[in-house]
């Protein structure tokens, strides 16, 4: 690339070329996406299932540890693979973008509220699955109104509707309702992230 | 004809290494030579007028005992690029 005399039109171009590479990185949060997707996914399809067992032989009882237990093993998994994909993608990492970093506050600052909002519901006796729902769809929602992207807005509205929907199932299948919110508001958009041309 | 037109970065070169930082919190020597497809040492040459104008700052690390360069925008070249780009509509549509 040589220093020559450059045209306005020449100069938008550059301007251009550079802003167009900088979309592409875009699809890299797909992988966080997919990541909880799926982790989350088996996590609240396992609940479901661990509910309904424990309802057939009327171990009421053991519900509340048992749930707790089935999440905290299926986030730790998470956080795991997570640091080792943070630690990798680090490693030869050359662009520092500030879109990352207002996703990686975002998200921190998400799970903070997550294992809060936890505590409060336990200490209320309320069922955390709507305030989760609601507190996942302001995260994801924001994050699609960030990197302008519609099918992660989308998602992101989707956790709302199934937060208010979690309010009017009985216990075991508000896990299923998870499990959808899950489908509709990380997987459906984290592969259309993926396949997006940026 | 574009006298107005910030001459520091109404350069090619220059132009794309700001361009690119705009972006980002920084970003490395290698990915801007990937990107620009310049030689090193013109890019070095580029860098350092910017740097010195305050535009940009370089920061110098080691990684695993291999040096890397990293380039960041500062609140001066944000201001420049944004009155350059004003400048550059200025140019293509007179009349707004």
């Amino acid at each position: 690339m040589e220093n020559i005399n450059l045209t306005p039109e020449e100069s938008f171009n550059i301007i251009n070329k550079a802003i167009a590479n900088f979309k592409l990185n875009y699809r890299e949060t797909a992988k966080v996406f997919l990541l909880w997707g799926w982790v989350l996914a088996i996590a609240s399809f396992s609940n479901f299932i661990i509910l309904k067992i424990l309802y057939s032989r009327e171990a009421l009882g053991l519900m509340g540890l048992l749930s707790l237990c089935n999440w905290a093993l299926f986030l730790l998994i998470g956080f795991i693979i997570m640091f080792f994909m943070e630690r990798k993608s680090n490693k030869d990492k050359k662009v520092f973008s500030y879109l990352e970093s207002y996703f990686k506050n975002l998200w921190t600052v998400t799970a903070a509220s997550f294992i809060i909002a936890t505590f409060i519901c336990i200490k209320l006796e309320i069922n955390p699955p709507p305030i989760m729902l609601l507190i996942a769809g302001i995260a994801t929602t924001t994050s699609g109104l960030l990197i302008k992207y519609r099918p992660v807005i989308v998602g992101g509205m989707a956790f709302f509707i199934f937060s208010l929907a979690a309010t009017f199932v009985s216990n075991e299948y508000i896990s299923l309702i998870v499990f959808a919110a899950i489908i509709c508001g990380y997987l459906i958009p984290g592969y259309s992230l993926k396949s997006a041309k940026a | 004809m574009y006298n107005d037109l910030d001459p520091l970065l109404h350069s090619q070169l220059r132009l794309a290494i700001v361009s690119m930082l705009i972006h980002s919190e920084k970003v490395e020597f290698t990915h801007i030579k990937e990107e620009t497809k310049a030689a090193a040492g013109n890019i070095s040459i580029q860098i350092k007028n910017l740097q010195e104008a305050g535009y940009i700052k370089v920061e110098k690390t080691f990684k695993n005992n291999y040096p890397k360069t990293f380039v960041s925008i500062t609140d001066k070249g944000v201001k420049a690029f944004e009155s350059y780009v004003n400048d550059l509509k200025k140019y293509i549509n007179p009349k707004k």
